[in-house]
């Protein structure tokens, strides 16, 4: 039989870890830490999604129940974009509270994404959240660190590690069968919250499961299986390298503290203390200066506006705005809305630029942090992070720029030329071209440009798993007995 | 003797890395804190600057049509911030410190949000509270988890059992000596802060100290409670561990996560959609009818003679008044669903000293929750005097030159709300003295079983 050796060393570490009540306990509160977390990610889950669901319909009726208008009132009465949060959030929250939800949409503008659940909250939040990701990534190694510090670091003291070697255990052997034993307490907490998981964002999908959503969960159950391993494997070989077990635990509380409270802070704060972002006041200021610059439609004289008019009048033939056969101010209003949806893209992706060169050292920090790693990674499988986010915001963009565009095109197609005369009945035009304009309706990217965004994070993975497996072989062949 | 103690506490190496870890991460929080002051100075900077130049600009374009003007102004309001923010960012990174709003229908303007990386806010910041509240009691753990088991440990604890006159005295020396050294720490940074940040000594400054000091405490009464137990130094540590990771960590965040389920807020979402539809559907409506409404919100504009004007500017913006009145009930409850977020936050925090901590320094900084919602009801205010303001110059047509429209400064909100200094600092000494209690009665009963 293989493995057999192994098999009785890991068996070893289980019996002890569960003899010990004060570790039974830990685990079975961790256990109830977990239940809690999918229990809140549920209700809060269902809360925000029927929320976001119900106002996006009754956006919807206010929209359609419009009565005959003037296209350009309706391209103002606008319509509202409420982002749904991804089935897998429920196991992990990622950026969700600190992401905005409603964006109102509107002609000429491009409103901010407001009610983010940060905004509505006290000062509690910034402790963090407890989900199953987090629980998962924070709590579980610690807890393993807990449970393996003395894995081999009291074998050393008590003496039973001259005995073991002496009767022909190889290093290699002991190394292995110690961290498959640790890896066999972790399964316990692991794969109960990894079937609720499963169970959760199975059932909270709406419309029919889709392939996407489970090669995501596989993914997950993948990434976080060698995540919690790779603290298996660490516990283990700190354990080996230490004289005592209380040095063991001194360090590994050590390590575990700059992995996940200090890195993680320090790198972000690096990144976002070197590429300052502008001021929001700033940021519309230029956007508002750019769009004058390339043509002010409200001023007669405007020479971009002049060249266009002459290029309409040349294109239907005729010498003056008077004599066109189609609504002279929608083709204007829809040059502007084009000019303006365009620069407005161009800030926005500076923007975007500036806040990826601040994200950079935390993605760079995952080759030395494994945390960071799974943060990144399982917040983007379960799509809520910055890149879905950012996904969404685009996506209702898009929609404003073609609702405000089909009303202009309304308008130039359907409303008169002529200038109204006050007091006759304002120009109209029938309500059922409402219905024209289809319902937003947000479509959650593909897995594959999830990944794109996450390639530094799934090479930091391989990197890992290369590195523990070397420095188990190394350490087989160095480390002595006493 | 004591001198000994002290001597032999800050000679080890593990003391100094730690002590000299602390100093560095301290320093670098406040340049953290600098930064972020220095950014809101700009942000500030910026808006003054921009409507400097954009109120004029609008007035000369818009020089013979006071309504249309003013359907573009933007007026700004700032949320000042002390220097005490500095110190502790709390919420002010999320919620922007700078609110500008027409004077159209508000509720639509009142929550637009900041433009932030959530990176950025996910991770949270490195500031003065965090390093108080999290780093502190990490370093008073490591001072002090072993200070009997390692004696015991290695065989010493009898020797100094036996030559001690007053067992219960040296232990609590040994105990006052990190204290002391750890209290100069805090002081060493408090200086510096008060130099790097400009930070005025003034009451605020004092209790913020003052919090600092008393949150130190209750850590080392939790220490001295855990030592008191006489277990082993692996236990110890991971008890203390235990105790921070329940502190700050599972309790905020189960408790937060609890809240936001308990006072959702979907009114949030309610009222913006009320808003417009109150305002946009007054299009289709009968005009006398909705002046009627408006009339009876605002009997003092009746009286104001019909101007001749191409656009019926009193008809347009008292539809946009009817999209604030018509969505008040919801904007109401939403104020009200975020009051008893805050109160509700605030009464459990008098149970968990971490939370208490940091909502106080919150609440001192002018960074929490509390002054975000005094904030926006200063905007509201604001936006009302606007309205009362402009209202009468748009409904007669005044001439856009009668205003100094270049003098027009951002308007700024000063939170003055006074701050108790017994309900910030009580609970915190009282869970020192419970503590302390336990251990020293714990102690005394158990000190010389060996």
């Amino acid at each position: 039989m293989t493995l057999r050796i192994e098999r009785l060393i890991a068996r070893h570490v289980w019996v002890t870890t569960f003899a010990n009540r004060a570790v039974a306990g830990l685990l079975i509160g961790m256990g109830f830490l977990l239940l809690y977390a999918a229990i809140t990610g549920w209700v809060t889950f269902r809360q925000q999604n029927e929320t976001g669901r119900k106002y996006q319909q009754r956006a919807r009726q206010d929209w359609l129940s419009n009565p005959d208008k003037h296209p350009h009132r309706m391209a103002h009465y606008g319509h509202f974009a409420f982002r749904p949060k991804a089935p897998l959030s429920v196991f992990d929250f990622g950026m969700e509270s600190f992401l905005g939800n409603t964006i109102y949409l509107e002609a000429h503008k491009q409103n901010s994404t407001n009610f983010s659940e940060a905004g509505f909250s006290t000062g509690l939040l910034r402790f963090g959240e407890i989900s199953m990701a987090m629980v998962l990534q924070l709590l579980v190694p610690l807890l393993l660190f807990f449970v393996g510090f003395g894995t081999v670091a009291t074998d050393r003291e008590t003496g039973t590690l001259k005995l073991l070697l002496s009767q022909g255990v190889s290093w290699w052997q002991l190394l292995v069968g110690k961290s498959l034993g640790l890896m066999a307490v972790m399964l316990t907490l692991f794969l109960p919250a990894m079937v609720i998981t499963a169970l959760l964002s199975l059932g909270l999908q709406t419309d029919g499961i889709s392939l996407d959503q489970t090669i995501r969960l596989v993914l997950l159950l993948g990434v976080y299986f060698l995540y919690l391993s790779f603290f298996c494997v660490i516990a283990v070989l700190v354990s080996a390298r230490s004289q005592t077990a209380k040095t063991a635990l001194v360090s590994l509380i050590g390590l575990w503290l700059m992995l996940t409270l200090v890195l993680p802070r320090a790198s972000q704060a690096l990144g976002s203390y070197l590429y300052p972002a502008p001021s929001k006041t700033t940021f519309l200021a230029d956007i508002q200066a750019d769009v004058l610059r390339e043509g002010d439609s409200h001023n007669p004289g405007d020479p971009h506006y002049r060249g266009f008019r002459d290029s309409v009048l040349t294109a239907y033939g005729v010498d003056s705005v008077g004599q066109l056969p189609v609504n002279y101010s929608g083709l204007v209003m829809a040059e502007g809305e084009k000019i303006s949806a365009r620069l407005y893209n161009t800030h926005f992706n500076r923007l975007l630029a500036i806040y990826e060169q601040q994200n950079r050292f935390t993605k760079a920090v995952s080759f030395i942090n494994p945390y960071l790693a799974i943060r990144n990674l399982s917040m983007a499988l379960a799509g809520s992070d910055f890149a879905t986010y950012v996904d969404f915001q685009r996506q209702a963009e898009q929609y404003r720029y073609g609702m405000a565009q089909t009303m202009n095109d309304l308008q130039i197609r359907l409303i008169s030329n002529a200038k109204p005369v006050p007091g006759s009945k304002p120009f109209r035009i029938d309500h059922t071209h409402w219905e024209e304009m289809p319902d937003f309706s947000y479509q959650s990217p593909h897995l594959a440009n999830v990944l794109g965004h996450e390639v530094v994070s799934l090479l930091a993975f391989v990197c890992w798993l290369v590195l523990l497996l070397v420095l188990i072989w190394r350490l087989s062949n160095t480390l002595t007995v006493v | 003797m004591s001198r000994l103690a002290f001597t032999h506490f800050i000679r080890a190496g593990s003391t100094r890395i730690g002590l000299a870890l602390l100093l560095a991460i301290g320093i670098i929080s406040l340049l953290v804190g600098r930064q972020f002051a220095q950014r809101q100075q700009q942000a500030v900077a910026d808006v003054v600057q921009v409507q400097r130049t954009d109120f004029p600009r609008q007035a000369a374009v818009h020089h013979d049509d006071l309504g249309l003007l003013l359907y573009y102004l933007k007026f700004a309001v700032v949320n000042q911030m002390p220097p005490l923010t500095a110190l502790a960012i709390g919420q002010r990174d999320v919620n922007p410190s700078v609110q500008s709003v027409t004077i159209r229908a508000l509720e639509g303007q009142k929550y637009d949000a900041d433009l932030t990386n959530p990176a950025n806010l996910l991770l949270g910041n490195v500031d003065l509270s965090f390093v108080l509240i999290y780093l502190v009691p990490l370093l008073i753990i490591a001072f002090t988890y072993a200070l009997i088991s390692d004696e015991k440990e290695t065989g010493t604890w009898a020797l100094v059992a036996v030559q001690s006159r007053y067992l219960l005295g040296f232990v609590g020396r040994l105990f006052l000596i990190r204290l002391l050294v750890l209290l100069a720490l805090l002081l060493v940074l408090g200086v510096l802060a008060v130099g790097l940040l400009a930070i005025p000594l003034d009451g605020a400054s004092g209790l913020f100290l003052g919090t600092a000091v008393g949150y130190t405490l209750f850590w080392f009464s939790i220490c001295f409670w855990v030592v008191s137990l006489q277990r082993r130094s692996s236990t110890n540590a991971m008890l203390l561990l235990g105790i921070w990771l329940l502190l700050l960590v599972v309790l905020p965040a189960g408790i937060n996560t609890f809240l936001i389920a308990r006072y959702p807020v979907p009114e949030a979402q309610a009222t913006t959609l009320a808003q417009r539809k109150g305002y946009h559907e007054k299009w289709d409506m009968d005009k006398t009818a909705t002046l009627t409404k408006f009339y009876s919100h605002y009997p003092q504009f009746r009286q104001i003679p019909v101007a001749a004007t191409t656009t019926d500017w009193r008809w347009y913006y008292a539809m946009q008044q009817l999209g604030d009145d018509e969505s008040a009930g919801l904007a109401g409850k939403l104020k009200q669903k975020l009051q008893q977020r805050e109160q509700a936050s605030l009464a459990v925090a008098r149970f968990i000293p971490s939370l208490h901590t940091q909502l106080q320094l919150g609440e001192l900084a002018h960074s929490g929750l509390g002054n975000q919602l005094r904030f926006l009801d200063y905007v509201t205010r604001f936006h009302e005097a606007r309205r009362l303001y402009f209202y009468p110059k748009i409904f007669t047509n005044a001439p856009v030159s009668a205003e100094q429209w270049a003098a027009i400064e951002v308007d700024t909100f000063v939170d003055s709300t006074p701050v108790n200094p017994t309900a910030v600092l009580a609970p915190l000494l009282l869970y020192s003295a419970l503590f302390l209690g336990l251990g020293w009665f714990q102690l005394r009963r158990t000190l010389y079983q060996l």
